[in-house]
């Protein structure tokens, strides 16, 4: 058989397919997120790192994780646990299990919605209050930075908005519980600074009458040096207190003393978001009864790299400006919707997604070759059909999309027609009753193909807007199923049909 | 044999208006079903919890849904459990609650019927309120509208034609509205993931009558019957093997999200119906059109 430029361009898709979805064999469990105030954390355990062995245990899956963790050495109240990763060892102790999310090493790139992967997902809208873009932008980045708060890493928030020009947030966590997910998203994110119990300022205009952003004389990444565990960078930035904030300030602090150094009081500004610690800053000694309207927040991000430490502080100092300048929400939230799926179920409903997969594909290559009786154009046809699925998924993995069970049956629903296509150019040019030359033949199956082609991208576009877009993954794949076939498998499969006639 | 063509061939021609009238007949039955339906229940659809609001749960584990129903029932009045089975052992492996109930009061009823605490582990759930779906809904319909109109123009700048771009268009309506129809008389409670399903259909569905009406208006060999046959034979051999490629997500492969499953029902009755008016409806009409033209 003569490769022609179709096929190798065929070819050359399916491995960089491939290299997108590039399965893993690794053994081990990856970390999927880290309480940052845990021992674990200081002794420099990350995200991403994967865990080859716990207290001497071989470890190749979340149940041997579960059954090891349970092995600790106590010491006293605290248990001892001994980690050894593909990226150095950490020995450390901690009360009760280590304050870490695991999970299985993903066998592929190919990244599954939660209906198959089991989690919670939230569409949230504020009671009675139309958000604009931006407001609606800021309530995305405050709940993102109370998420963090509570340690939770995972999480997907994004704003959408539905073919009225209605906006919601959309929450999508895995691993957490919905009674979870509601309190989280029902509060409303207040931030409080404090010294000792007293409130000095909270969040919003009442108390802080500018923050500096976006203006790199007051605000920015001061610093970054090497830490224990990896890269820190320091940020700061500066805020303006109201006249009421700065006499409280003032007030609060005229009593306090010195700490050993002088240069410092000896107690701190602490910073609130709901009630959760999330820095505590040391006031100068100058600062001491001062009615001071200038404050200098400072803050610190963390990395293993120092271009991950930079990008840390960025987005921590970033999440910090807004919620100081939003303050606690203006509004109620409302869930309007929640689901949660359990890991379980969607492990089991994946396992019959494939299955089916396998079973379609075997059902269409019997029913062709029970029709046509030719081996080479059967196996043209399943070899059109795979290479398909492969470089529909590569695309799915490369722009990182995550495959749902709707999006999944775009995928063999985009493959049907691709085999109504082959059919069509299969009867096209073998037609024996058929007098008119090769070209106008070829010519009428590309207009059906076209056709079909068009039509079917027409039909799904209303989807990718309809119900705040929950069934874009659907129109999607079908989409990029059918384009894919149309520009890459459809020509390679002419070729080989055109040498098989021959 | 050329005897026999002809004989065929005669049959067709003396016939095919009349096979237009089993399509229209079933085509009225269909829109005359969906009138008393909608005036019966207020809406083209059942609808379950994402296009109604309320929730639905999936309790993993072998559980006795009958009774489990029952005792639902003394205090949700609009409950339905189903259960779904793994066909190799024949197990019941999950247990479906939909109820258009609040998730809080649903839950601890189900917990308290059954003893134990349902957790992210061993359920899931799906709650939808009800000012979005209806909201969802609405606009869904509209897609439904959109994607008609949009599939419409595509085959009306295919074929630059009135008569055969509209026996096209009216072909597809057809599928939907027979389609619609069978999903009401099996009491499907249609979701979100279904309605998704009918946008598909229009698009999928159009694919015979490309074929048919491209071999019979833009191909010059044969008489215009053969040339029917000829789309026949690939367009009902396409449908088929479509056929049976969603067979298996009902006969063999029980345990699949029921988004997926309904989105595979309703592909599969779309294409029965497309088997009906593309052969039927279309052919017969793009045969009277080539007839009445002159083509030959």
């Amino acid at each position: 058989m003569k490769i022609t430029f179709r096929l190798w361009v065929l070819i050359i898709c399916i491995l960089l397919a491939l290299l997108m979805i590039s399965p893993s064999f690794t053994n081990g469990i990856i970390v999927k997120s880290i309480e940052k105030n845990s021992t674990a954390f200081q002794e420099g355990l990350r995200n991403g790192m994967i865990i080859k062995e716990l207290n001497s245990k071989e470890i190749n899956s979340y149940e041997d994780y579960t059954k090891s963790i349970l092995d600790g050495v106590k010491v006293g109240d605290l248990t001892k646990y001994e980690i050894k990763t593909d990226q150095g060892d950490f020995i450390f102790l901690e009360q009760g299990a280590p304050k870490i999310t695991v999970d299985n090493i993903p066998k592929t790139k190919i990244k599954t919605g939660l209906d198959l992967s089991g989690g919670a997902r939230a569409i949230v809208r504020p009671i009675d209050v139309e958000l604009t873009q931006t407001q609606l932008n800021d309530l995305v980045s405050v709940t993102d930075q109370r998420f963090n708060a509570f340690g939770i890493s995972d999480v997907n928030i994004r704003s959408v908005s539905d073919l009225e020009g209605n906006k919601f947030m959309l929450v999508e966590v895995a691993g957490i519980t919905p009674a979870d997910l509601r309190e989280l998203v029902s509060k409303q994110g207040k931030f409080e600074a404090k010294i000792g119990n007293k409130t000095i300022f909270i969040g919003g205009d009442r108390d802080i009458s500018d923050v500096c952003r976006n203006d790199a004389t007051c605000a920015g990444v001061t610093g970054c040096f090497p830490t224990q565990e990896g890269n820190g960078c320091n940020f700061q930035f500066v805020i303006y207190l109201s006249e009421e904030a700065a006499d409280r300030h003032a007030e609060v602090t005229k009593d306090i003393s010195l700490d050993e150094t002088g240069q410092y009081l000896s107690e701190k500004l602490t910073l609130y978001i709901d009630d959760t610690e999330v820095d505590s800053l040391l006031i100068s000694s100058s600062l001491r009864g001062q009615k001071t309207t200038q404050v200098s927040i400072q803050g610190s991000g963390s990395g293993s790299t120092s271009e991950d430490a930079l990008k840390d502080a960025k987005e921590s100092m970033n999440r910090l400006q807004t919620i100081l300048i939003t303050g606690s929400l203006p509004y109620k939230l409302e869930i309007l919707k929640l689901d949660t799926i359990s890991p379980s179920l969607g492990k089991e409903f994946s396992r019959s997604i494939i299955l089916l997969g396998l079973t379609v594909f075997l059902i269409v290559s019997i029913s062709i070759f029970v029709r046509y009786r030719k081996i080479k154009l059967t196996l043209a046809v399943i070899l059109t059909m795979f290479s398909e699925a492969i470089i529909t998924l590569g695309i799915a993995a490369f722009i990182r999309w995550n495959l749902d069970a709707p999006a999944i049956a775009g995928i063999i629903a985009g493959i049907g027609t691709g085999v109504n296509d082959q059919i069509v150019i299969i009867d096209e040019s073998l037609s024996k009753s058929d007098n008119s030359n090769i070209k106008s033949r070829v010519k009428r199956a590309l207009f059906i193909i076209l056709g079909a082609f068009f039509t079917i991208v027409a039909a799904m576009l209303p989807l990718f807007w309809a119900g705040a877009g929950l069934f874009r993954g659907f129109a999607l794949t079908t989409i990029l199923g059918v384009t894919v076939g149309i520009l890459i498998t459809r020509p390679a499969f002419a070729d080989i049909i055109r040498q098989v006639g021959e | 044999m050329e005897n026999q063509e002809t004989k065929g061939k005669d049959w067709y021609n003396k016939w095919y208006k009349i096979m237009l009238l089993i399509p229209l007949i079933i085509f009225i039955i269909s829109l005359v079903y969906l009138g008393i339906f909608y005036k019966a229940h207020g809406d083209l659809f059942f609808k379950d919890s994402s296009l109604a609001g309320g929730s639905t749960f999936t309790i993993n584990g072998d559980i006795d849904y009958l009774s489990l129903e029952d005792s639902l029932k003394e205090k949700f009045e609009d409950v339905n459990v189903r259960e779904i089975k793994d066909l190799g052992t024949g197990e019941s492996i999950a247990v479906i609650v939909d109820s258009s109930a609040q998730p809080e009061d649903l839950e601890q009823e189900i917990e308290s019927i059954l003893g134990y605490e349902l957790t992210d582990e061993n359920s899931s759930i799906e709650f939808t309120g009800p000012s979005l779906s209806k909201n969802f809904y609405k606009q869904f319909l509209i897609a439904i509208i959109f994607s008609f109109i949009l599939m419409s123009l595509t085959i009306f700048f295919l074929f630059k034609t009135f008569i055969p771009s509209i026996a096209v268009i009216f072909a597809a309506f057809a599928d939907i509205i027979m389609t619609i129809a069978l999903v009401d008389v099996l009491g499907v409670k249609l979701s979100a993931a279904g309605i998704a399903a009918f946008l598909m259909l229009i698009g999928y569905s159009v694919d015979t009558d490309i074929l048919l009406t491209t071999r019979v208006l833009k191909k010059s060999e044969g008489s215009v019957n053969q040339r029917i046959y000829g789309s026949f034979k690939t367009g009902i051999f396409m449908t088929i093997t479509g056929l049976l490629a969603v067979l298996p997500a009902f006969f063999i492969i029980t345990t699949l999200p029921d988004s997926f499953r309904q989105i595979f029902l309703i592909l599969s009755i779309g294409l029965l119906a497309d088997i009906l008016n593309t052969w039927f409806t279309n052919a017969s009409i793009i045969k009277w059109y080539a007839d009445s033209k002159g083509i030959k």
